[in-house]
């Protein structure tokens, strides 16, 4: 079987016979997902720009009926906006993505998002709206339906307007069931102001409510990096994606080709570019020979080289698949069996060396570990993986899993808010008396790194009895399915009379798990499953607040009982000066009031 | 000594000791320190029996009430008003009953939570003075009486110098502050008699057993108040009067009789409430089938009380012994009423003179 067949599967087909799994399991949950698909893009997009967010977020109803009925949610942001040519695919295709990598990110771009899209087309049978401008100049406006069974878009209305603001503006009509999922979605909005302090969000809601919450503080964490998967971390299905990805990036395109060429004229025909590259063939790189390649079978001009991308190569038909990113759509050409154009499309999708692809696209990989793990796994260095078959993938994953010989993992593709930021959001939230935060050292679980994030606030203006614990998992608040929690289990299992803290106390716990992969207990995403090593450092964290706490209860008791002390004496002192001197028969008072001051602190 | 100087020698004894303690406490504060009280403990572990006393008295340990001690200043203030209301009302030599002083307590910003709060800070007094709350002028509410021919110097102000003998009015004489602080002058009484209730009083005052028996009768109003026993002390040392006491026949009758006789765990801080030489004369729980009295059977309770009472030393030999093992035996108990099955002056034609002359005896 050829390895291409399985991306023809229409993913858009899949996930609308399967959108429960999705969270859009009925109106109320559908809304509140919507919801967080949206504002987590905005926040993300904005995460990875370095951009300190504004994200606005706007739910109304279309028309009066009971719920549910169809709304429009609707949210802007000042991110970094899609270019014009990516609009279409990002908002009418189900799994579009241009990234691979690793890095801890609140959601993979689209795929949410795309799901609400396809929701709400479902529901209203009404387009997304789209609007992005990315200079801060002109924005690119949208309308755009999705071919369900095709996975491609549909384009209804594009135009395009003059603008002084950066961002993306997305608004789809849904329908939804605002009168039940509202108080999430507050909650859902609250919780993330509070994880994601640089950022300001407003949200207006159906029934004219405004929430605004502004932006605590100016300074973005340092974005992540973005690093390659650690080997124990993927499984077939990832390196199945890592090797299409390895191809995809096999056939960017160098659209410089012609400066290469000599050829000053950006307007010369396919003829001049071809006859030249097959002179300097051996000469050229990579992407330079795919744009030759490309250019010949398209037989187009170099400066339309630039609107391309190659989706796919059928062999079996000679057909080369392509998307316009002037006309905005997927097209086809044949491909010409002419050298050395046809065997460098066929190098293309052999892929590159099993050795270099190790290398390149996995952390904790250097040359050295590769030979041996390859030679550990059974392969060879040279294997190309474009031609690897189903079974060898299974073994090459399982090879992967197994291989003692990796570093742990590298933690610097995770993104922990930090504590001064958690501890400035909570102070603005909560305004306690007393809190503490921690930042736990990175550990791993099955090769994947995270960091725990913990912060405990008490009393002020803590209006709660008993503890309440926020819990968010790459900056992403968890509220349903609370009870099987893992920080729920640690937090229950601390023994807080030890720690002087009454059951009763108004208090606060935000727990933050940040990791490339938050191993979740169900699709639903809402509650992390108690891995050993995850439990661990959430018990040190939690262990080491409490302590903090403790210590404080008791500076704060101490403090009481002197007040209490000073209060008891300035009542009573004078009484018994009072009875004293008119037992022992004196006319003037004794000297006590120095008592008074001293507050009874001698002995 | 004289008699009229006994009270005013008392009164002079307290007050000393009351300005003792103020000089000491204003003093300390004078010098920055915290001014403190040795109160003897009242708890159970302390209070033991003393042979050679015949009463229980309280042990050694102390705790110190400290004016430093958040949690004891409050207590140690109204320990100090207590004193302090104390000495006003014997300079002044006005008398005050335990609710008095509680509500008097409101008056000078001390509070009190309720009267049971103010009742133990005057045992606590009672226990740093070892002296009784009446000499400081603070009585019990309840009243019991007194009939017989005694005559009494009033030493309260307003009847100072005033006598009264004591057989004037058929229906006796409350002791109360005054009679309590009188002097003892004179009687013609050779016996007293304590009898536990009140319809027994008047009858016996109606049969005229304080003649027919040269006696003083005394009501205790079933267990007696302290200046009853007070009072009951007093004849017996100052007028050397013999104390025999007549209760019902059951074990609380017992102990209202043992109580007169060497005090109580309560007043264990006390030394001048006990008549160590009163003598229980009945109703015994022999009398019961000497005397073929009418019965009512004992409650779960009274059985109950007879097995307590076991356990205290007092109890462990002749009379009290004998008599509380005879009622765990019939399991019944007589009132002194039981014997107006026979006549109404049974109990005084017939019962009485036997258990006089058995005092005698005894």
């Amino acid at each position: 079987m050829s390895t291409e067949r399985f991306n023809q599967i229409s993913p858009s087909e899949f996930f609308y016979r399967n959108r429960d799994l999705a969270g859009f399991s009925n109106p109320t949950r559908s809304l509140y997902t919507a919801v967080r698909e949206f504002v987590e893009n905005s926040l993300d997009a904005c995460d990875q720009k370095g951009i300190l967010p504004n994200v606005k977020l706007v739910i109304k109803a279309e028309d009066d009926r009971q719920d549910p009925r169809t709304y429009t949610l609707a949210v802007h942001d000042n991110g970094p906006g899609i270019p014009k040519k990516h609009v279409p695919l990002a908002f009418g295709t189900v799994l579009y993505g241009s990234k691979f990598g690793l890095k801890q990110a609140r959601g993979m771009f689209g795929l949410g998002a795309t799901m609400a899209i396809l929701y709400g087309q479902i529901t209203t049978n009404k387009p997304v709206k789209v609007s992005s401008c990315t200079d801060g100049q002109t924005a690119h406006i949208f309308e755009i339906l999705l071919d369900i069974q095709k996975n491609k878009p549909v384009i209804l209305k594009q135009s395009q307007k003059k603008t002084k603001k950066r961002g993306l503006s997305v608004s789809i009509s849904l329908e939804g069931d605002y009168s039940k999922a509202g108080s999430k979605i507050r909650d859902y909005i609250y919780q993330t102001s509070l994880i994601t302090p640089y950022a300001s969000i407003t949200f207006e809601d159906p029934k004219d409510g405004k929430f605004v919450y502004k932006r605590i503080l100016k300074t973005m964490p340092e974005p992540p990096t973005i690093i390659n998967p650690h080997p124990h971390g993927v499984d077939v299905e990832t390196i199945r994606r890592m090797i299409v990805q390895s191809r995809r990036d096999g056939m960017s395109i160098d659209t410089t080709l012609y400066r290469t060429l000599n050829i000053k004229d950006e307007d010369s025909s396919y003829n001049t570019v071809s006859a030249q590259a097959i002179k300097r063939w051996k000469r050229l790189k990579p992407e330079q020979r795919t744009a030759a390649c490309i250019t010949n079978a398209l037989k187009c001009k170099s400066k339309y080289l630039q609107n391309v991308i190659i989706e796919d190569i059928d062999l079996d038909t000679n057909t080369i698949l392509y998307y316009d990113g002037i006309k905005s759509q997927s097209k086809t050409a044949p491909l010409q069996n002419k050298e050395p154009f046809y065997n460098h499309i066929k190098s293309l999708l052999a892929g590159e060396p099993l050795l270099s692809f190790l290398t390149d696209r996995f952390q904790r990989m250097g040359p050295k570990t590769a030979q041996s793990f390859i030679k550990f796994a059974g392969f060879k260095p040279e294997q190309n993986i474009g031609l690897l078959r189903n079974a060898d993938l299974v073994k090459l994953s399982d090879s992967l899993q197994s291989y003692e010989g990796f570093l742990a993992p590298n933690p610097s593709c995770l993104a922990p808010l930090g504590e001064s930021p958690l501890e400035q959001g909570m102070k603005e939230f909560f305004e306690p008396d007393f809190q503490e935060v921690i930042q736990r050292g990175a550990s791993a679980y099955s090769g994947f790194p995270f960091i725990i994030e913990m912060g405990i606030a008490y009393g002020g203006k803590i209006q709660s009895r008993g503890i309440k614990t926020y819990r968010f998992a790459n900056r992403i608040p968890l509220l349903y399915d609370e009870g099987s929690d893992v920080v729920l289990k640690v937090v229950n299992d601390i023994d807080w009379s030890r720690y002087k803290v009454k059951h009763d106390a108004p208090m606060v716990i935000a727990s933050h798990i940040c990791s490339t992969r938050i191993p979740y207990k169900t699709v639903g995403k809402e509650n992390v499953a108690d891995r050993p090593e995850i439990e661990k450092e959430l018990r040190l964290a939690m262990q080491f607040l409490a302590r903090r706490l403790s210590s404080y209860m008791s500076r704060r008791g101490k403090a009481e009982e002197a007040k209490k002390r000073a209060n008891l004496y300035a009542k009573y002192m004078p009484l018994i000066s009072q009875f004293c001197t008119e037992l022992a028969g004196r006319s003037t008072e004794p000297k006590y009031i120095q008592m008074l001051k001293a507050g009874g602190s001698d002995v | 000594m004289s008699k009229k100087s006994r009270a005013e020698k008392k009164q002079k004894e307290m007050l000393e000791m009351l300005k003792r303690h103020g000089s000491r406490v204003y003093d300390d504060l004078n010098r920055g320190r915290f001014p403190a009280f040795e109160v003897p403990s009242r708890s159970v572990s302390n209070i033991v029996y003393d042979d050679a006393l015949r009463q229980y008295i309280l042990g050694n340990s102390s705790a110190q009430r400290s004016s430093k001690n958040t949690a004891q200043v409050r207590s140690f203030t109204q320990l100090m008003w207590l004193a302090f209301f104390a000495n006003r009302l014997t300079h002044e030599k006005k008398s005050s009953t335990l609710r008095d002083v509680y509500y008097s307590s409101q008056a000078f910003a001390v509070d009190f939570k309720n009267q049971s709060e103010s009742n133990g800070i005057i045992e606590d007094l009672e226990a740093v003075l070892t002296k009784p709350r009446e000499e400081m002028h603070i009585f019990p509410e309840e009243r019991s009486s007194i009939f017989g021919d005694l005559d009494i110097e009033y030493t309260v102000p307003g009847y100072e110098g005033k006598r009264m003998n004591l057989a004037n009015h058929p229906d006796g004489y409350a002791i109360g502050p005054s009679l309590t602080s009188a002097e003892l002058i004179d009687t013609s009484a050779e016996l007293v008699i304590a009898i536990e209730k009140g319809g027994l009083f008047t009858r016996f005052v109606e049969e005229q057993v304080d003649k027919k028996f040269k006696s003083i009768i005394v009501d205790t109003g079933g267990q007696a108040a302290r200046s009853t026993r007070t009072l009951l002390k007093r004849l017996h040392d100052e007028m050397s009067l013999p104390v025999i006491i007549l209760t019902d026949g059951d074990v609380y009758g017992e102990h209202i009789a043992m109580v007169i006789k060497s005090g109580s765990a309560n007043a264990a801080h006390l030394r001048e409430l006990t008549v160590p030489d009163a003598k229980w004369v009945g109703v015994w729980a022999t009398d019961i089938e000497r005397f073929e009295l009418p019965t009512i059977p004992m409650t779960e309770s009274d059985i109950k009380r007879c097995q307590d009472l076991k356990r205290d030393p007092r109890y462990s030999h002749g009379i009290w012994r004998k008599e509380l093992d005879t009622f765990l035996k019939i399991k019944r108990k007589a009132e002194l009423e039981a014997f107006s099955k026979y006549g109404l002056t049974n109990i005084t034609d017939r019962y009485l003179p036997q258990k006089i002359e058995l005092a005698r005896s005894l």
